[in-house]
């Protein structure tokens, strides 16, 4: 098998790469262009820890192939914050311990960011059920929740909620 | 109380901001120039001799940098305990279960190390295999360790009190048997391992860890080299459980790669190895006899269990102790035997998991309801009667000092509405209560304690090094409130140095519970004397004497007179103008009985600490499909005292998903011939967002333990064991059947409400 060379777009950057024809887009961002915060967790499409953005929707990048993502702009945890300035969904997993191992984390964020782009005020169904593919082991889902709902929309009653200035 | 300006409060994590940026490195995200991938050839038989292995056709494959093999180790054997020192790292002569390690590769990338796998050549000849402990233990012949007659690896005996007499005295006596099969971890991060051997031949390894001074030792007698040139480092790490304290081979087999080809190597698990080739949870067959008094009371008690350990030891002779030691700190008994025996099968090795007994402790459970219904008791009450209180001793004689079981059962109770519901819901419609109890610590001899080194750097800020490890569950938070509490400084001028062992001392690890209690004090004692050191200077300035001062917001001010103070920062720079250290050290050990032993002396004290917790669950059970649907789940625990609020609601949480409704509704493993058919998330029923209930009631109960620092014990985890109890007793209650058979999948419960409706 020959390497071939395609332009990803990458959180709005154009990257350059070389891959194999199998590669999947989880594997070209961990190993050629260090992007690590995608993790993989069961490499199977059932965890949802490598979740990212392609033209605004959540995908499994273990799934997916590097040169179906040419042509597309793709977003990855690390294209969340701007700079070092956090986004309204970041900051309330921070402000509501939404963050354990934060193994799921990156996955978490991906999937709850494109609900958000939808939908900035979700239900709690809405959110549980859009979580439903991402996989956590430490935190019971609770605070994820909450950090959801909560985001750029903060709740007078709830003791975690950051009013924003 | 508190008049605590950091403990105590709900303070996000500090390690939060990486993970949420993605910059966070776990093992697998480490790359270090010129690093190999490497792979583990494993046996596909369950039980096998190792006739010869030809690695010559894979050693040719361009690409490949090395292939070892049993031959290549030092012969040492690993075994938590000298007496259970029964596992190779690469095996020789024999294989004992499909996963064994048989081989391990390392080449440029991972498809030549798998193409390599495939060539070499291995020549078995298959031995007679054994899957069922009931089976094996029968064995006279083809034991899976020929030192171990009958396969029988761990054999623990207590006995305390008359027992026999006891059931004489009983009023009513009951005997059931429970079931319950293996579950595994499942921890989010698949294992890896990085290793490599710097300029000075020392061994610099990254892996997720349950303890980093519980690795370097092990690798250290492997490896025939000193301790100190051992370095297991600090590495973001996605979860234990549990599952991660002990060396794993893997551990050792990519540091001999790395050894061999004097490049760094990483192997990376794939999910499937990380539950065939770790550990897992022991599956169980438990028999409790239980006599009462007229009032329920717990006059005698025989317990017998027979676990699967699969092929190795592991933590054998404290897994065998666990799931009973917890029910006798939770419960009274006036008298108990307890015979609990460790099988060897042919099947992978079972370790410690969060719910460690889960079918062991909601059949004891399970069998008091019973009992409680026979003499027409409620739950509530039945276990009221016999919960532990504060100033007793458990019957293997350890002092139980702080315990709020009764509180914790009280503000449950009242938060759940049980005393309004029970006995009053629809068909179909229960609510179940379960109670347990963790220890804070185990005799660990030399390891038992932990140090901490503090250091002020002059701009007035300071690190602290602590060999605490943080798998998830937010131990350098608790260590950086600590130090910035008694310090009197804020979060962010700590710096903190953990878990990497050529930097920090020895230190118990995370897998008893005692992360807080041992490491976390130890930090305190640390930044204690470092505080009055700088409160000697201080004291010199502000013209009073040293106890009459107190640091708080980078200040040390007088306590009476709070506007005189002083930067803390001053008082460091002055400290070194006159030629005064302002580094400290402290350190904590547990006074715990060091003649208790698990198998020859099960007697005397544990540990300084126990938690208790108690969990009451609604459910609605689907009678058509033996669906559980969970409405609410109500947690209280005793922790000693809450440092911080929201951590440890977090820890409730995640012991609700994982005890519970994992544990108590999905999670199992299914076998062919000793092949585990499900090891992947596809298969493995892991609870998901939308499967929890949708209300979980998080309940702090403070005991102040006199011993905690703060008074602090553990978080969560006489959670994660109650839930199951109070999961598998809401089942039961809704359907009417006494459950005997855990998890409680759909498939049992029909059949339970078939037979019920039969009768
Ligand atoms: S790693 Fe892609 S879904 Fe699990
Ligand atoms: S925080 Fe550990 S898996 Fe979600």
């Amino acid at each position: 098998m020959e390497k071939i060379e395609i332009t990803l777009n990458i959180n709005d950057k154009p990257c350059e790469v070389r891959v194999f024809p199998n590669d999947t887009l989880l594997e070209v961002l961990r190993d050629e262009l260090d992007l690590t915060g995608s993790k993989e967790s069961c490499g199977e499409g059932v965890c949802g820890s490598c979740t990212v953005h392609m033209d605004e929707k959540p995908v499994r990048a273990c799934l997916t192939l590097a040169m179906e993502a040419t042509g597309t702009r793709i977003k990855t945890v690390e294209g969340l914050a701007n700079g070092d300035d956090l986004s309204d969904l970041q900051q309330s997993f921070i402000d509501h311990g939404a963050v354990q191992c934060g193994f799921c984390t990156p996955g978490m964020l991906m999937s709850a960011d494109a609900l958000l782009n939808e939908n900035p005020k979700p239900d709690e169904k809405t959110v549980r059920m859009a979580l439903a593919g991402n996989i956590c082991r430490c935190t019971g889902y609770a605070k994820i929740v909450e950090a959801v709902g909560h985001a750029g929309n903060p709740q007078d009653h709830c003791p975690d909620c950051k009013t924003k200035e | 109380m508190s008049d605590y300006t950091i403990i105590g409060k709900r303070m996000p994590r500090v390690d939060s901001r990486a993970k949420v940026m993605g910059k966070a490195k776990f093992t697998a995200d480490l790359k270090l120039p010129g690093m190999l991938v490497g792979k583990i050839k494993r046996s596909p038989y369950a039980h096998a001799r190792i006739l010869n292995i030809d690695t010559s056709k894979a050693e040719a494959l361009p690409g490949v940098k090395a292939v070892v093999t049993g031959k290549d180790t030092e012969g040492v054997k690993w075994g938590v305990f000298a007496y259970t020192r029964d596992q190779q790292f690469i095996q020789i002569e024999k294989v004992r279960y499909i996963g064994d390690e048989v081989a391990g590769v390392a080449a440029v990338d991972k498809e030549t190390a798998l193409k390599a796998l495939d060539l070499i050549e291995v020549t078995y000849e298959e031995l007679p295999a054994v899957f069922d402990p009931m089976e094996a233990m029968a064995s006279e012949t083809d034991l899976i360790h020929e030192d171990f007659p009958n396969n029988i690896n761990i054999h623990v005996n207590i006995d305390t009190g008359n027992v026999d007499e006891n059931f004489a005295k009983a009023h009513y006596i009951r005997e059931d048997t429970y079931v319950a099969p293996e579950e595994s971890y499942f921890q989010a991060e698949p294992y890896a391992v990085v290793a490599r051997f710097d300029h000075e031949d020392c061994l610099e390894v990254w892996m997720p860890n349950g303890g980093p001074h519980m690795k370097s030792k092990p690798l250290s007698n492997a490896f025939k080299i000193p301790l100190h040139k051992v370095k297991v480092r600090k590495i973001a790490i996605g979860g234990a459980f549990g599952g991660r304290s002990e060396i794993c081979p893997v551990d050792y087999i990519c540091a001999l790669l790395a050894k061999k080809t004097k490049r760094p190597v990483r192997i990376q698990f794939t999910r499937e190895e990380n539950t065939i080739g770790t550990r897992q949870g022991h599956a169980m067959i438990t028999t409790h006899k239980t006599g009462v008094d007229k009032k329920g009371r717990v006059l005698a008690r025989e317990t017998t269990c027979y676990m699967d350990g699969g092929a190795y030891s592991s933590t054998g002779p404290i897994a065998t102790s666990v799931p009973f030691l917890s029910m006798e700190q939770a419960y009274r008994m006036e008298s108990v035997r307890y015979n609990g025996y460790r099988i060897y099968t042919n099947k992978p090795i079972r370790g410690m998991i969060r719910t460690h007994g889960r079918g062991f402790a909601c059949g004891l459970d399970t069998q008091l309801d019973m009992i409680a219904d026979h003499l027409g008791i409620d739950p509530v009450e039945m276990r009221l009667r016999n919960s532990r209180q504060p100033g007793e001793y458990t019957s293997t004689k350890s002092y139980v000092d702080s315990c709020a079981m009764d509180e914790t059962i009280h503000k449950a109770v009242e938060k759940s509405g049980f005393k309004k519901k029970w006995g009053k819901l629809p068909p179909y419609h229960g609510i179940g209560i379960g109670t347990n109890s963790v220890q804070t610590g185990f005799p660990m001899g030399i390891r038992g304690g932990s140090q901490s080194f503090i250091k002020f750097n002059e701009d007035g800020e300071a690190t602290v090094m602590s060999g605490v490890v943080d798998n998830g569950q937010g131990n350098d938070n608790m260590l950086i409130q600590i130090a910035a509490e008694e310090l009197g400084l804020l979060p962010e001028d700590i710096h903190l140095v953990s878990a990497d062992t050529e930097t920090t001392s020895s230190d118990p690890g995370s897998y008893s519970q005692v992360s807080t209690f041992v490491g976390g004090h130890a930090v305190k004692i640390a930044a204690q004397n470092c505080r009055e050191k700088l409160f000697k200077v201080a004291s010199k300035v502000l013209k009073v004497e040293p106890d009459k001062l107190a640091a708080k917001n980078r200040l040390i001010f007088i306590k009476d007179d709070p506007e005189k103070s002083i930067p803390i920062r001053k008082v460091v720079r002055i400290s070194l103008l006159n030629f005064n250290s302002v580094n400290a050290e402290g350190g904590y050990w547990p006074r715990v009985d060091m003649k208790r032993e698990w198998v020859k002396n099960p007697y005397g004290q544990m540990c300084e600490a126990f938690s208790f917790g108690t969990t009451i669950v609604e459910v609605k059970v689907d009678p058509d499909t033996g669906q559980v649907k969970v409405l609410e789940a109500t947690a209280a625990q005793d922790v000693g005292y809450a440092l911080n609020p929201l951590v440890l609601e977090g820890q409730f949480e995640g012991s609700i998903a994982m005890g519970g409704q994992g544990g108590m509704l999905t999670e199992y493993h299914e076998w062919k011939d000793g092949r585990c058919i499900n090891p992947t998330m596809l298969d493995y029923k892991l609870p998901l967002a939308c499967d929890m209930p949708p209300k979980i009631n998080n309940i702090i109960v403070e005991s102040v333990d006199p011993k905690g620092p703060y008074g602090a014990k553990e978080a969560g985890m006489s959670i994660a064991m109650s839930a199951a109890q109070g999961y598998s007793a809401a089942v039961s209650n809704a359907i009417g059947v006494y459950m005997d058979s855990f998890p409680l999948t759909p498939d049992k419960i029909l059949a339970a409400i078939k037979k019920k409706n039969h009768k």
